[in-house]
């Protein structure tokens, strides 16, 4: 049964992943990469961590994928249409996509996956965080540090005092 | 009396009504009735435990309370019933229904209006229902220009994930149809989907008031998701679990609402940015851009869209009580079911019936459900008086509440929880858990 829903699940993210670059209208591509990026979302699922699943979703879907619409609506309406063909690009694509496949496969499949026991009970994401806590707590600072000097950033960056001054005089 | 159909007498409809029921039994009686019997002469009955199944069998069975009974229970344990009938679509749909009704009366009332008056007898009761044949009855139109395919998906996605969002929400205990362990978290990706629903909708309509109305949605909701998980984040360190039900376990106590008071606020503000109700109604601003976002849906898609912002609204104001204000918990009220019709059965007269499976639902649920309801009509009835009370305010000030103050009061409540937490006062390990 969950063969059934892997091969489903695998369709549809695949099938989603090459819509997204090959359709012409920019806003249904990135439509289907939303797509692509729920099916992973499944596959999380299916690997019994609901608590990656859903940040998954939260993260991907709900925030990237909302910026990458938002991006694609203020490009002109006739850039959506313009149509960029260069066939050599196509197989230096289609190249380079073979080699990665073909490197990251012997990797993992020559990294042990094979003897990994299925049938152990889901992770708690309480371990997780426990993890975080102790063993990797430098990890985590050092993310917190990034990522607040990052908002930071983006507050100054976005602050306009000629505009700011103009509304609160009154 | 009506301009539309000045006849018009509701006499006069009871009175058609009744003359068909009378010609229908008629009928029956002197055509049906011998149809049946005629037919059951070349009809082979089937024979159960012995007896021929006739169709009088069949009707003494259906109407005996003893054997529907316990098939009526288990239905009630089914998802199906979950999901269509209690914690989910039905009772949902009803309290939203409700909420329509109210908050124009309750606006109208405010101003010194009328608000529904005509349709039914008492008070425009019907209104609601009136409204609906109304919007199912008319006429789909689509903008020739539009996106067609996103356009026809848009309201249907926006009421599939109002409902996905009212899966998670625990009524009573054990009455919650997606008891996830990381429900909270599934509530920050559903969402998260809002946004992107009415972004697309607005863009496809190819229509410039929904566009600036959809890129209005898409800033305000975008920018108060993040005041509204962190405002959460507090409950999560100190409950140490994302299901709701534990959540809602845990307030046995004391509510979070009492050492937490900040964080509702922060949750109740930018719950109302979410739901886009007035003060922050931007989206939809009917003065200024005709009806934002909702500008070229008609018919039953704007019934749909309508219908799952309804829907929303009773998901937020009910995930705010299972966090803040305790969920089902209060005072046991109902009396418990007499053990004696369980034992003995019920007497009327000279007949005793034992009729198994009593009680349908047990005292706690009934009570959870009650508290429940009471809490969540309440919150609802707080997020309908803004309406009467506040002018929209402008967007530069909404984004400067959403990121500057809201944000910094929801770190502020989260330093309030982990010294609760660390001093011992509250928490895993502490006094009250």
């Amino acid at each position: 049964m969950a063969d059934i829903t892997f091969v489903m699940i695998s369709v549809f993210t695949v099938g989603c992943a090459i819509a997204s670059l090959e359709l012409r209208s920019l806003i249904y591509g990135s439509i289907s990469l939303m797509g692509s990026l729920l099916g992973i979302a499944f596959f999380f699922l299916l690997l019994d961590s609901p608590f990656v699943a859903m940040f998954q979703v939260a993260v991907y879907v709900g925030s990237i994928a909302v910026l990458i619409l938002f991006t694609v609506m203020l490009v002109k309406r006739e850039l959506i249409f313009n149509k960029i063909e260069d066939p050599k690009r196509k197989y230096a694509g289609l190249v380079l996509m073979l080699v990665l496949i073909t490197g990251m496969g012997s990797v993992i499949i020559d990294s042990g996956l094979k003897s990994v026991d299925t049938n152990t009970t889901p992770i708690d994401f309480g371990e997780i965080g426990e993890d975080f806590l102790t063993y990797y707590w430098p990890a985590l600072i050092i993310m917190a540090l990034i990522l607040s000097s990052s908002i930071t950033g983006a507050l100054v960056l976005a602050r306009r005092e000629d505009i700011e001054n103009e509304q609160h005089s009154d | 009396m009506s301009t539309i159909a000045p006849k018009f007498r509701l006499g006069y409809f009871i009175k058609s009504l009744l003359d068909n029921i009378f010609w229908i039994i008629i009928l029956l009686t002197l055509i049906g009735i011998p149809a049946i019997q005629v037919a059951l002469f070349f009809i082979d009955l089937p024979v159960i435990d012995g007896e021929l199944l006739t169709p009088f069998l069949a009707l003494t069975w259906l109407a005996d309370p003893s054997r529907t009974l316990p098939i009526v229970k288990t239905l009630m344990q089914t998802d199906f019933f979950k999901i269509a009938v209690f914690p989910g679509f039905g009772f949902a749909a009803l309290l939203a229904a409700g909420t329509i009704f109210i908050e124009r009366k309750l606006l109208a009332k405010l101003q010194l209006r009328v608000g529904p008056f005509y349709c039914g007898k008492i008070e425009g009761i019907l209104q609601l229902m009136g409204d609906g044949l109304k919007l199912i009855s008319k006429e789909i139109i689509i903008p020739a220009k539009a996106d067609k395919p996103i356009f026809w998906v848009a309201p249907l996605l926006f009421v599939g994930t109002a409902a996905a969002f009212i899966a998670l929400i625990p009524v009573s205990p054990g009455w919650v149809i997606a008891d996830l362990d990381v429900g909270l978290l599934a509530f920050f990706a559903i969402i998260g989907f809002f946004p992107i629903i009415t972004v697309l909708s607005s863009w496809s309509a190819n229509s410039k008031f929904p566009f600036i109305g959809g890129i209005r949605a898409l800033h305000q909701m975008v920018s108060f998701e993040i005041p509204l998980i962190l405002s959460l984040l507090g409950i999560v360190i100190l409950t140490g679990s994302l299901n709701l039900s534990e959540i809602v376990e845990s307030q046995y106590n004391f509510p979070w609402i009492i050492f937490m008071p900040i964080g509702a606020i922060v949750f109740f503000i930018a719950m109302l940015a979410e739901l886009e109700r007035i003060p922050f109604d931007l989206p939809e601003a009917e003065s200024e851009i005709v009806a934002g976002w909702l500008t070229e849906f008609s018919g039953m898609m704007y019934g749909l869209v309508q219908l799952g912002s309804y829907l929303k609204l009773y998901a937020f104001a009910a995930l705010f009580v299972v966090l803040f204000l305790g969920g089902w918990n209060g005072p046991m009220i109902i009396p418990q079911f007499p053990q004696e019709i369980i034992t003995d059965g019920i007497e009327l007269g000279p007949i005793s019936v034992t009729i198994p499976g009593l009680p349908l639902f047990t005292p706690e649920m009934l009570n959870g459900t009650f508290w429940f309801t009471i809490k969540t009509v309440s919150v609802i009835f707080f997020i309908l008086i803004p309406r009467g009370v506040f002018p929209r305010i402008r967007i530069d000030l909404l984004l400067h509440i959403g990121w500057y103050k809201l944000i910094g009061l929801a770190f502020v409540n989260i330093f309030i929880s982990l010294s609760l937490l660390y001093a011992g006062v509250l928490g895993p390990g502490g006094m009250m858990l």
